[in-house]
């Protein structure tokens, strides 16, 4: 069972650079590209290519629009995004408590 | 044969709760991981626009009526600015206030109180400044000279502290009020070395300038660079 729980955790969210783009997008309502670069000190093309993932996973969602006249992206957590996350925080800690018992 | 059999078990059996406690470990430190980032990420965006664009249009209409006046000496000079940032930020206060009521969200949530904390020792320094330069008698003139470029230098560095938590180039216009600050106090101490300080009356069109056109300009920027239009989803 406690072997299983490993297991268990969402792979795409479990990879670091994701998993800090899903925690930074689900404390916010959305976050431009910028933000996010800023946020988490990654590059433009590894920062694209995890967004990508999390995209094609369902997780994240995309929008464009014009701010000042030019191109702006931004990125929310979709509701399937934020239960997925919500599930890998709650395995977590039981994995956790299960330690500590 | 019967004993290593145990002792094979006894050690499978170690080497697994090992590795459990291991992973434990580990997922508790992706727990405070993703805390962290979290908290390190959640934006300040709160009424930036309509609060900058208030706070300038006060600072002019406050240089415009100390100039107008005139208020002239040290002491009233810093009385009348002190109560016009203590207006700005109760105003301020009151419209993030209504922001967050309207939002139905609580006024003072964590990025609030985050942004508040890193703007609070550098508030703390200038206001500390203007209550010793109220409360004192007989300071030099150098020292109301120098008040305005300390205040700036003060609120940059508050701003820049606050540009942590907050989008939107607010560092970017700390980093101003810093620079403005710095020339504005060398050039009131070369001022006082040469003997020439100008009427205490000019110091409100430097108030006004910073202050208040400064911050009534960034307000125009955000309002204009806040609409948006959407293209696709």
């Amino acid at each position: 069972m406690k072997t299983e729980t490993f297991s268990q955790l969402d792979k795409v969210i479990h990879e670091k650079g994701r998993m800090a783009i899903m925690s930074s997008l689900s404390s916010n309502p959305d976050l431009s590209f910028k933000e996010l670069k800023n946020l988490l000190q990654m590059t433009d093309g590894n920062l694209s290519v995890h967004i990508r993932t999390l995209q094609q996973a369902g997780y994240v969602a995309v929008s464009k629009s014009f701010l000042a006249n030019r191109p702006h992206t931004s990125y929310r957590l979709t509701r399937e995004g934020q239960s997925a996350f919500k599930a890998y925080i709650e395995l977590l800690a039981q994995i956790v408590e299960w330690n500590q018992d | 044969m019967a004993d290593t059999s145990v002792k094979m078990v006894d050690t499978r059996t170690l080497y697994c709760k090992v590795i459990y406690i291991v992973n434990s470990e580990w997922a508790a430190q992706r727990l405070v991981e993703i805390q962290t980032l979290m908290e390190r990420s959640t934006l300040y965006r709160r009424a930036l626009a309509p609060t900058t664009t208030l706070t300038g249009c006060m600072g002019m209409a406050a240089a415009w009526l100390g100039w107008s006046m005139p208020i002239t000496e040290g002491r009233p000079f810093c009385l009348f600015w002190m109560a016009t940032s203590l207006c700005c930020l109760i105003l301020a206060g009151l419209m993030i206030r209504r922001q967050a009521w309207v939002a139905e969200e609580s006024f003072w949530s964590p990025p609030t109180r985050r942004v508040a904390m890193a703007m609070l020792p550098a508030l703390c320094c200038g206001g500390g400044l203007g209550m010793l330069a109220i409360t004192q008698e007989n300071l030099p003139e150098i020292f109301y000279w120098g008040l305005p470029p300390l205040w700036m230098l003060f609120y940059g560095c508050a701003l820049f502290s606050a540009g942590f938590f907050m989008p939107r180039g607010i560092k970017l216009f700390g980093s101003l009020f810093v620079l403005t600050g710095l020339l504005l106090l060398s050039r009131a101490v070369l001022g006082s070395v040469d003997g020439v300080l100008p009427s205490m009356a000019h110091a409100h069109i430097i108030m006004g300038c910073s202050f208040g056109f400064m911050h009534f300009a960034y307000g125009i920027y955000l309002f204009m660079t806040e609409n948006t239009s959407t293209l696709e989803s």
